[in-house]
């Protein structure tokens, strides 16, 4: 949800980012998205191409880079990725916080964010 | 936080008639368009905060803190912060408080911990509403309860005492 208020963010950025470079056009800006941080990929291009529209990043690719969640349990020091719900009726299944070893909580260390990873460009 | 009608502003209501003699409590009141929840709780003569949202779904830290400046702070000890009735993106915009407690109540139906899980996964305390309505409404609030479960293992069932609300930590 909220994807136009993050890709107005993310173009905001890469922007500023142009203000201090001497850059003529932008060809790619990749983004990282956590699984844990609930961001639809296909909302945030619509949005960016959209708001992208006479601005130095016109016609630039958006790509990106899926983040997998990454738990650890306080209890049994399990890292690694989370138990997924799969038999409860959606489309996807589910990352839970039931530590896969010890059944315990765990909690997300990874795939929380979303963020610029880089931004490729002509000058 | 809780959907439309789960019983976030009787639940706090309840809280602040308790623990209001103790020490000194407060509420910030979201919603989208009307005071009729501020109202019901400054009844209770405790500092209130309406924070209208108007067409935003959810409330945000930036709203919280504003509201933070409306109140003088020195006398209280715990402020209650209801957010926009909505299972979705008041689960995306951390507002600084200390603990979140999700109201989901039988009348949404069986499904709602399962349909809106980051909701859930983001919660400190789950409170399963209206249970006397559960065989009208062909709810298991057992069947609730393992969904949250299922998300989160470390919240445990305690029948509160007053019997009309099952409460998950």
């Amino acid at each position: 949800m909220h994807e136009l208020s993050i890709a107005s963010s993310v173009v905001d950025r890469v922007l500023e980012f142009l203000d201090s470079h001497e850059v003529k056009k932008v060809i790619t800006v990749r983004l990282a998205i956590g699984e844990l941080s609930n961001v639809e990929a296909e909302q945030l291009r619509f949005c960016y191409t959209a708001i992208t529209q006479e601005t130095a990043l016109e016609n630039s690719t958006l790509e990106i880079e899926n983040v997998p969640a990454v738990v650890e349990c306080p209890s049994c020091s399990y890292r690694g990725r989370p138990k997924y719900w799969a038999d409860a009726l959606s489309a996807a299944p589910i990352p839970t916080f039931e530590c896969p070893d010890c059944k315990g909580t765990v909690e997300p260390v990874e795939g929380n964010d979303c963020a610029i990873k880089a931004i490729q460009f002509i000058t | 936080m809780g959907a439309i009608g789960s019983g976030k502003t009787t639940l706090i209501g309840r809280l602040v008639e308790r623990l209001k003699d103790r020490f000194g409590v407060a509420v910030f009141n979201g919603d989208a368009t009307t005071s009729t929840d501020a109202d019901l709780i400054a009844r209770q003569n405790v500092p209130v905060v309406q924070i209208a949202t108007v067409n935003g779904c959810h409330l945000d830290a930036n709203l919280v803190g504003k509201a933070l400046r409306k109140i003088d702070l020195e006398k209280l000890k715990l402020i209650f912060i209801e957010n926009i009735g909505n299972l979705i993106c008041p689960a995306e915009f951390p507002l600084g408080s200390k603990a979140r407690i999700v109201v989901v109540s039988v009348t949404e139906g069986q499904y709602m911990v399962r349909k809106h899980p980051h909701m859930f996964l983001g919660a400190d305390l789950v409170i399963v509403n209206k249970v006397d309505l559960a065989a009208a409404m062909e709810v298991s609030v057992e069947d609730l309860a393992a969904d949250v479960h299922k998300l989160k293992p470390g919240h445990q069932g305690h029948p509160h005492e007053l019997q009309e609300r099952y409460w998950f930590r």
